[in-house]
C-alpha cells in the first residue's frame, strides 16, 4: 500500500514529504481540517442556539424585528435590522465561494496547457484568490458598517440580551472570516513568492475548506437571526 | 517473571545521542517525550491537588474547626476540583496518548508532532497561571462549575474568577490542539493491517475520547467567553441583575461539555485496563467489539444526559423524565464492559503483579461508582442526593476509583516501556494496598454522610448533626494517601535510576507496542509494521513476527536506517509562550495582550513556514 | 495459597469494620437523615431509594462476588499452560446486556410515576409560604397572612404546604432533609416545592439547609422548621402578625413574656419553647476569638429603641410598628425575639451572640453583608477601624440595642 501521489513535497512549508504512508491516503492536514470543521460546527450551535434561547427576553430595546418605545423618554426606537444591506453582503459573501472554487480549480491546473483568453482567466490564481479575499473584506466592511450604524442607533453589546448575543455571534463569524482572509492574503504571498502549483493544491483545498464552512454557517445566521421574525 | 524479551537493551531510560540536556527537551516534537514531560507534569499537580484535598478533610475531621477561612476553603475545593480534572486526569490521559497511540497503531509518531508540542507548553502555562493564585489566596473561588451568576462581576468582583476563566480557556485550548491531532494520528497513521476493529482498546478508547473533546469542548469555551465578556466587557450574557439574563444557559451549555468530560476522565483509564487484564490473565480481551461499541455507545449517550446535573433547578417533568431514562440507559453499556472485563480474566492464569491489582481494583470500585450513579440517575432519588456527600462518594469512586485506578494500572504496565526498567513489585503492592484502604476509608463513609444530610462544599458543619463519625473517618483515610503517594514516588524515582532492566517485553503482552525496544528508540519502528491480527505478538502471521524481530533490535540510529526524523523545534513553545502572555495581558494591560499576540503570530509563521523535517531524497 | 490467606484475612478485617462503624454510627443521632421520610414527598422518594438500595446491593453483590471469585479462583498456577483463548460470547454477551436492562425497567418506572407525582401542581388550599434565598439567609413570608420571617418557619402539621422560591442574588438550593427533596431557588425564576408534614410531627424542629455552592458563608446558610399543630399555627401567626411588640405604634400587645407560657394556648404569640429544642437545631458554634464585650451592662430596651432608630441599622431592616425601620435588605426584625438562632442558624439568639453579632457580624459569620458596627472593631472589608464618625457604636449602645430586639418576641 503506498500513498497515491496526489501531493507533493512543497518546499518552505510544512507539508510532509510524500513518501510518508497514510492509511487513508490522504493528506493528515486534510483529516485534520475535517476534525476542526466538526468541532467548530459545535462553536457556532453554541452561539446561534444562545442567541435563539434569548430571542425575545431582552428587557429594554432595541429590538431586531420590533420597535420599541422606551417608557422613560418616549422614544421610539426601529427594528434595527437592515435587511436589505444584510442580503447584499451575503450575496457578496456567497460569491467569495464561487471565487474560492475557482482558486482551487485554477491551481490544481496550473501546468494544464491555456488555449484560448477564457482558459487564462480561470487558470489565473492570483486573480481567485485576489476576488476570494476582496468579497470576504467585502463582507467585513459590511459588517463593521452594520456594528457602527447599531451603536449610533443606541445598540451596543451592552444594552440588553440581544445586543450581547448579536454582537458575539456575528462577531465570532466576522473574526473567523477575518482569519479567512488572512489565510487568503498569506496563500497570494506564497503564490507571488515562487508561484502556486498543481503540487500545491492541499494547501489551497483545505483554506478553501474552511472558507466553505465560513460561508456556510454564514447562511445559517443570516436565515435564523435576519430572515426569520 | 514470563517474558519474551528477544534481547535487553543496554541502557535504562537514557535517550541517546544528542536527545539530551534542557535544550532537547524544550524543543523536543518526540511524542515520547513530550508524553514523559506531560506524565511528570501531571503527577506534580495531582499531587497538588492531593494536598488541597488533605487541607480540606483537616478542617472537616471534626465540626466547627477552623484551620481554614471561609474563603480560603472556597478556594480549595474549587482549584481541587479544576487541578484534578484538567491539570492531573486529563494530562495523565494525555501522556499515555502521547506515548501509547502511535506506538500501538504502528506509527513512527504522531500527525503533527510541533502541534504536539505545543499543546504540552500551552497545558504548562496554563496549569502555572491557574495554579499559582492559590500561593496567594486569590485563586478561583466559584467551583470548577463556577455557576453564573454567582462568578459574574457583581457577585464575584475579585481577580479569583479571572484566572478561572482564562485559565480554562488556555487549557482548553491545549486540549483541541491534542485532540485533533490525535483523531488525525488515529485515523491516518495506522500501520498496514491496523484496521479500525484491529486497534488495540485503549487506542479506542483515545479515538473515542478525542471525538468527545472535540464536540464538547466548543461548548465550554463559548460559555468561558460568555463569562469573559460579561467580567471584562460588561456584556448580558449571565447579567441577572439589570438584563433579565436566564442562570440556566450557563447550567446548559457547562454540563453539555460536562457530562462527556466525565467520560473524557473515565475512559482512558478503561482503555488502559482493557490493556492490563489480558496481558496478565494471558488472554484477549473478551468480547472485543462489544468493548468498542459499548465505549462509542457511552461517549455517545454522553451528549444526550447534561442535564441530569440539574435534576433540582425544576426542569418539569418531562425533561426530568427524559434524562433520567437516557442516564438509566448508559448503565448498560457501561455493565457491558465490567462483565466483559471480569470475562477477560475468567479462565485466564492471572498473575497479580501490581499493574494488575490496580486494575482489578478498578473494576471493583468503579462497579461501586456506577451503582450510586444510577441511585441519583432517578431524579426524585437524586432530589435527595444531589449537592450532598453522597454525590462526593459517588465520583470519587468513578473518578479516583475508576479513572487514576487505571491510571496507575498503565503506569505500572507501562513504565518499563517507557525508562526500560522495571517499577519494584513489593513497593508498588504496598502502594496499592495503602491506595486501596485510604480510598475506601475515605470515601465510603461519605455515602452515608450524605444520606444523613450532609450537604457539598461547605467550610464546616456544627456537631451534633450526626456527621462526626463519618467526618473524622474520611479525614482518616485522606491522610493515608500522601503516604500511598510518597511510597510511590520514592519507587518511581528508584527504580527509574536502579530497577530490573525491563528488554522490550516484561510482561510478556501482545500488542504492538511491546514489539520495540524498552525505551523505544526515537523513530518507534525500523520497519513500519504490518497487522494481522488484534494480538500480534500472540496470535499473529509471520509477517507479524518478522516485523517483531526487525523491529526488536535496537541501537542502530534513524539516520543509520534512513529513517526522516522531524527536527526539534522551540518554535511552538514561543506560540504557547505568546499565547499566555496575550491572556496575562487581558487582566493587566493592553501592551501584553499586543506584545503576546504578536510573539504568537510572528513564532505562528515562522514555525507554518519552515519545514518539519529534511527533505526525502 | 498465600495470595488467598491474605485475601480472606483482608476481607474478615473489612467485615469487622464495617461492622463496629455500623455498631458505633447507630449510637449517634441522625437528625438530618434522609432516610427515615416525615412527609408524603420524603416518603415517595424513599420508597424509590429502597427499591434503588436494594437492587443496587443485589448487583453490587453479584458483581464483587463474581469478580473476587474469578480472581482467586483463576490465579497462575506452577506450570500452567496457555489458558483458552476465548475472544467471547455473544450469547453471554447479549445475557448481561438484558439483565441490566431488566432491572433498570423496575427502576425507570416508579421513577416516572414518582416524577410527575411529586412535580404536580400544589393541592389547592395548600399553605403559601414565599422563600426568597440571600446571601446567606432565609426570608420566609405568609402572602395569605401579610407574615414576614426569617431563617425559621412555622409549618401546621398534616397541612400541605406549597413553597415559591425566589433569589435575591445568587442561585441557592432549599432543602429540608427529613422532609423532602431540594430544590434549587434560581434568580430570575420562580420554583415550587411542596410537601405535607406528617401529622405527627407536631412539636418537632428540623433543620434546613442551603445545598448550592452560594458564596463564602454558604456553610452558614441554615435554617429551622418547626412543625406544630394547627392550634399553636394559628396562635404563632397572630402573634408574628402584629406589629413590634415594644414600644410599637398601634395596638398595644400584651407583654412579651405571657406569650411564651400560653403555648398550646389559642392566644396570639405561641412560640417554640425553647427548652424543648433538640440538640440537633441548637447551634453550637464557638464565638471566633478576638471579640469581646464589656460585662456587666444592662441594657435599656427603650434606649435601645433610639439607637437603633437613629444608626445604621435602619438601612437594611425592617421592624413593622417602628416607622424609622424600613430598610429590606436585611431580615425583617419585627418579631427577632421570637426567633431561636441568629445568623441563619449559626448561633442561638441569646444576648451574648446578639451583642457580639452587631458589634462585628463579619468576625461572627464569614463574609456577612452586615457591616461592622462597634467602635474601634476592625472591618475586614473596609479594611479599617469603625471610628464614632463612621457611626461606631459603645457596648453601652450595643447592649441598648440587644435589649430592645429581645424585647420583640
Amino acid at each position: 500500500m503506498s500513498a497515491p501521489a496526489t501531493h507533493g513535497t512543497v518546499v518552505h512549508t510544512s507539508a510532509p514529504a510524500a513518501h510518508h504512508y497514510t492509511t487513508l491516503g490522504i493528506d493528515n492536514r486534510k483529516v485534520a481540517i475535517w476534525a476542526f470543521i466538526g468541532s467548530e460546527c459545535m462553536l457556532f450551535v453554541s452561539l446561534i442556539s444562545t442567541y435563539l434561547i434569548y430571542k425575545g427576553r431582552s428587557v429594554v430595546g432595541p429590538f431586531p424585528h420590533e420597535s420599541w418605545t422606551d417608557p422613560s423618554t418616549g422614544h421610539v426606537l426601529k427594528p434595527i435590522l437592515n435587511i436589505p444591506v444584510t442580503s447584499a453582503s451575503t450575496f457578496v459573501l456567497l460569491m467569495s465561494s464561487l471565487f474560492m472554487v475557482l482558486a482551487l480549480a485554477a491551481v490544481q491546473n496550473k501546468e494544464k496547457p491555456k488555449r484560448t483568453r477564457g482558459e487564462r482567466i480561470l487558470g489565473n490564481s492570483r486573480l481567485w484568490l485576489w476576488m476570494t479575499a476582496i468579497a470576504g473584506s467585502t463582507f467585513l466592511g459590511f459588517q463593521a458598517f452594520e456594528f457602527t450604524s447599531f451603536v449610533h442607533e443606541g445598540l451596543t453589546i451592552r444594552t440588553n440580551l440581544f445586543g450581547s448575543s448579536f454582537f458575539t455571534l456575528t462577531g465570532f463569524h466576522g473574526a473567523h472570516v477575518t482569519a479567512g482572509v488572512l489565510w487568503l492574503v498569506t496563500l497570494l504571498a506564497i503564490d507571488y513568492r515562487r508561484g502556486l502549483g498543481s503540487r500545491d493544491s492541499l494547501l489551497v483545498d483545505i483554506a478553501a475548506l474552511y472558507w466553505h464552512f465560513v460561508d456556510v454557517i454564514w447562511i445559517v445566521i443570516f436565515t435564523l437571526v435576519y430572515l426569520i421574525k | 517473571m514470563a517474558t519474551t524479551a528477544i534481547s535487553t537493551p543496554a541502557y535504562g531510560g537514557e535517550y541517546s545521542g544528542e536527545q539530551s540536556g534542557l535544550w532537547s527537551w524544550l524543543s523536543t516534537v518526540d511524542h515520547k517525550r513530550i508524553g514523559i514531560l506531560y506524565l511528570y507534569t501531571a503527577l506534580f499537580f495531582f499531587m497538588f491537588g492531593g494536598v488541597e484535598a488533605i487541607i480540606m478533610r483537616a478542617q472537616l475531621g471534626a465540626p466547627n474547626q477552623h484551620l481554614v477561612s471561609a474563603e480560603f476553603y472556597n478556594q480549595l475545593f474549587t482549584m481541587h476540583g479544576t487541578t484534578m480534572i484538567f491539570l492531573a486526569i486529563m494530562p495523565l490521559s494525555a501522556a499515555f496518548f502521547n506515548f501509547l497511540i502511535p506506538l500501538q497503531i504502528g506509527a513512527r509518531d504522531v500527525a503533527f508532532p510541533r502541534l504536539n508540542a505545543f499543546s504540552y507548553w500551552v497545558y504548562l502555562f496554563g496549569g502555572i497561571f491557574i495554579t499559582v493564585p492559590i500561593l496567594f489566596a486569590v485563586a478561583p473561588n466559584g467551583g470548577w462549575f463556577g455557576y453564573a451568576p454567582l462568578t459574574t462581576k457583581p457577585y464575584s468582583p475579585g481577580i479569583n474568577i479571572d484566572f478561572w476563566v482564562i485559565g480554562l480557556q488556555i487549557l482548553g485550548v491545549s486540549s483541541l490542539a491534542a485532540a485533533f491531532n490525535f483523531l488525525t494520528t488515529i485515523i491516518n497513521l495506522r500501520a498496514p493491517g491496523m484496521t479500525l476493529m484491529r486497534m488495540p482498546m485503549f487506542t479506542w478508547m483515545a479515538f473515542v475520547v478525542q471525538i468527545l473533546l472535540v464536540l464538547a469542548f466548543p461548548v465550554i469555551t463559548i460559555a468561558l467567553v460568555f463569562l469573559l465578556f460579561d467580567r471584562f466587557f460588561g456584556t448580558n450574557f449571565y447579567n441577572t441583575v439589570s438584563a433579565g439574563a436566564d442562570p440556566l444557559l450557563w447550567q446548559h451549555l457547562f454540563w453539555i461539555f460536562g457530562h462527556p468530560e466525565v467520560y473524557i476522565l473515565v475512559l482512558p483509564a478503561f482503555g488502559l485496563v482493557s490493556e492490563v487484564l489480558p496481558t496478565y490473565s494471558k488472554k484477549p480481551l473478551f468480547g472485543y467489539p462489544v468493548m468498542v461499541y459499548s465505549g462509542i455507545l457511552i461517549a455517545a449517550l454522553g451528549f444526550g444526559v447534561w442535564a441530569h446535573h440539574m435534576f433540582a433547578v425544576g426542569m418539569g417533568p418531562i425533561a426530568d423524565t427524559f434524562f433520567g431514562l437516557t442516564t438509566m440507559l448508559i448503565a448498560i453499556p457501561t455493565g457491558v464492559k465490567i462483565f466483559n472485563w471480569i470475562a477477560t480474566m475468567a479462565q485466564g492464569a492471572i498473575r497479580y503483579t501490581t499493574s494488575m491489582l490496580f486494575g482489578i481494583g478498578l473494576v471493583g470500585l468503579f462497579t461501586i461508582g456506577g451503582i450510586s450513579g444510577i441511585m441519583h440517575a432517578s431524579p426524585p432519588a437524586d432530589l435527595q442526593q444531589t449537592d450532598t456527600y453522597f454525590i462526593v462518594a459517588h465520583f470519587h469512586y468513578v473518578l479516583f476509583g475508576g479513572s487514576i485506578m487505571g491510571i496507575f494500572a498503565g503506569i505500572y504496565h507501562y513504565f518499563p516501556k517507557i525508562t526500560g526498567r522495571l517499577l519494584d513489585e513489593r513497593l508498588g503492592k504496598i502502594h496499592f494496598w495503602l491506595t486501596f484502604i485510604a480510598m475506601n476509608l475515605t470515601f465510603f463513609p461519605m455515602h452515608f454522610s450524605g444520606m444523613l444530610g450532609m450537604p457539598r462544599r461547605i467550610y464546616t458543619y456544627d456537631s451534633g448533626q450526626g456527621w462526626d463519625l463519618f467526618n473524622a473517618m474520611s479525614s482518616a483515610g485522606a491522610m493515608i494517601f500522601p503516604i500511598a503517594m510518597l511510597i510511590f514516588i520514592y519507587n518511581f524515582f528508584k527504580s527509574r535510576k536502579s530497577g530490573e532492566i525491563a528488554g522490550s517485553n516484561p510482561w510478556g503482552a501482545g500488542t504492538l507496542e511491546w514489539s520495540i525496544p524498552s525505551p523505544p528508540p526515537d523513530y518507534n519502528f525500523a520497519r513500519i509494521p504490518t497487522v494481522t491480527s488484534r494480538y500480534p505478538l500472540w496470535e499473529g502471521k509471520e509477517v507479524d513476527h518478522e516485523s517483531a524481530r526487525i523491529n526488536s533490535q535496537e541501537g542502530k540510529t534513524a539516520a543509520e536506517l534512513g529513517i526522516v526524523m522531524p527536527y526539534n523545534t522551540i518554535k511552538p513553545l514561543f506560540v504557547a509562550l505568546g499565547l499566555i502572555i496575550m491572556f496575562c495581558g487581558l487582566m493587566t494591560s493592553p501592551f501584553l495582550i499586543a506584545l503576546g499576540a504578536g510573539l504568537m503570530v510572528f513564532s505562528l509563521y515562522s514555525w507554518l513556514l519552515s519545514p518539519l523535517e529534511p527533505e526525502h531524497h | 495459597m498465600k495470595g488467598t490467606d491474605r485475601l480472606w484475612r483482608l476481607a474478615s478485617y473489612a467485615f469487622f469494620a464495617a461492622f463496629a462503624i455500623a455498631a458505633v454510627s447507630c449510637n449517634e443521632a441522625h437528625p438530618n437523615t434522609t432516610l427515615v421520610p416525615h412527609s408524603d414527598f420524603g416518603r415517595e422518594i424513599d420508597f424509590l431509594w429502597d427499591r434503588l438500595l436494594l437492587l443496587g446491593t443485589i448487583v453490587f453483590v453479584l458483581v464483587e462476588g463474581a469478580l473476587i471469585f474469578v480472581v482467586i479462583k483463576y490465579r497462575r498456577r506452577e506450570n500452567q499452560p496457555t489458558p483458552p483463548q476465548t475472544h467471547g460470547s455473544t450469547k453471554l454477551e447479549i445475557t448481561w446486556t438484558l439483565i441490566p436492562a431488566v432491572i433498570l425497567v423496575f427502576i425507570a418506572v416508579p421513577t416516572v410515576r414518582t416524577i410527575f407525582i411529586t412535580q404536580a401542581q400544589a393541592a389547592p388550599g395548600s399553605l403559601n409560604i414565599d422563600v426568597t434565598g440571600h446571601q446567606w439567609w432565609w426570608e420566609f413570608r405568609y402572602p395569605e397572612y401579610g407574615v414576614t420571617t426569617a431563617n425559621e418557619i412555622y409549618l401546621p402539621a398534616g397541612r400541605t404546604v406549597n413553597f415559591r422560591l425566589r433569589s435575591a442574588d445568587v442561585i441557592h438550593s432549599f432543602w429540608t432533609p427529613q422532609l423532602g427533596g431540594k430544590r434549587d431557588v434560581i434568580t430570575n425564576r420562580t420554583n415550587y416545592i411542596w410537601y405535607t408534614p406528617d401529622s405527627s410531627t407536631a412539636s418537632s424542629v428540623w433543620n434546613g439547609f442551603c445545598v448550592e455552592f452560594c458564596g463564602s458563608s454558604h456553610a452558614n446558610m441554615r435554617f429551622r422548621v418547626f412543625t406544630v399543630t394547627p392550634e399553636q399555627f394559628a396562635s404563632w401567626l397572630a402573634g408574628q402578625k402584629m406589629p413590634a411588640h415594644f414600644g410599637a405604634v398601634g395596638p398595644t400587645p400584651p407583654a412579651a413574656a405571657s406569650f411564651a407560657s400560653t403555648s398550646g394556648g389559642v392566644a396570639p404569640g405561641y412560640i417554640f419553647p425553647r427548652e424543648k429544642i433538640p440538640d440537633y437545631a441548637v447551634p453550637h458554634a464557638p464565638i471566633p476569638s478576638g471579640l469581646n464585650f464589656t460585662t456587666g451592662l444592662t441594657g435599656s430596651a427603650a434606649r435601645g429603641k433610639q439607637v437603633f432608630s437613629s444608626s445604621a441599622c435602619i438601612g437594611c431592616h425592617s421592624i413593622a410598628g417602628n416607622p424609622a425601620a424600613m430598610g429590606i435588605t436585611g431580615p425583617n426584625l419585627t418579631h427577632v425575639g421570637s426567633r431561636s438562632t441568629l445568623a441563619a442558624g449559626r448561633y442561638p439568639n441569646a444576648a451574648a451572640y446578639m451583642a457580639l453579632w452587631i458589634k462585628n457580624a463579619r468576625a461572627m459569620k464569614p463574609d456577612v453583608i452586615m457591616p461592622t458596627l462597634g467602635l474601634d472593631e476592625y472591618d475586614p472589608v473596609l479594611k479599617a477601624k469603625v471610628t464614632a464618625a463612621t457611626g461606631g457604636l459603645t457596648d453601652q449602645q450595643i447592649a441598648d440595642i440587644v435589649a430592645y430586639l429581645t424585647a420583640l418576641k
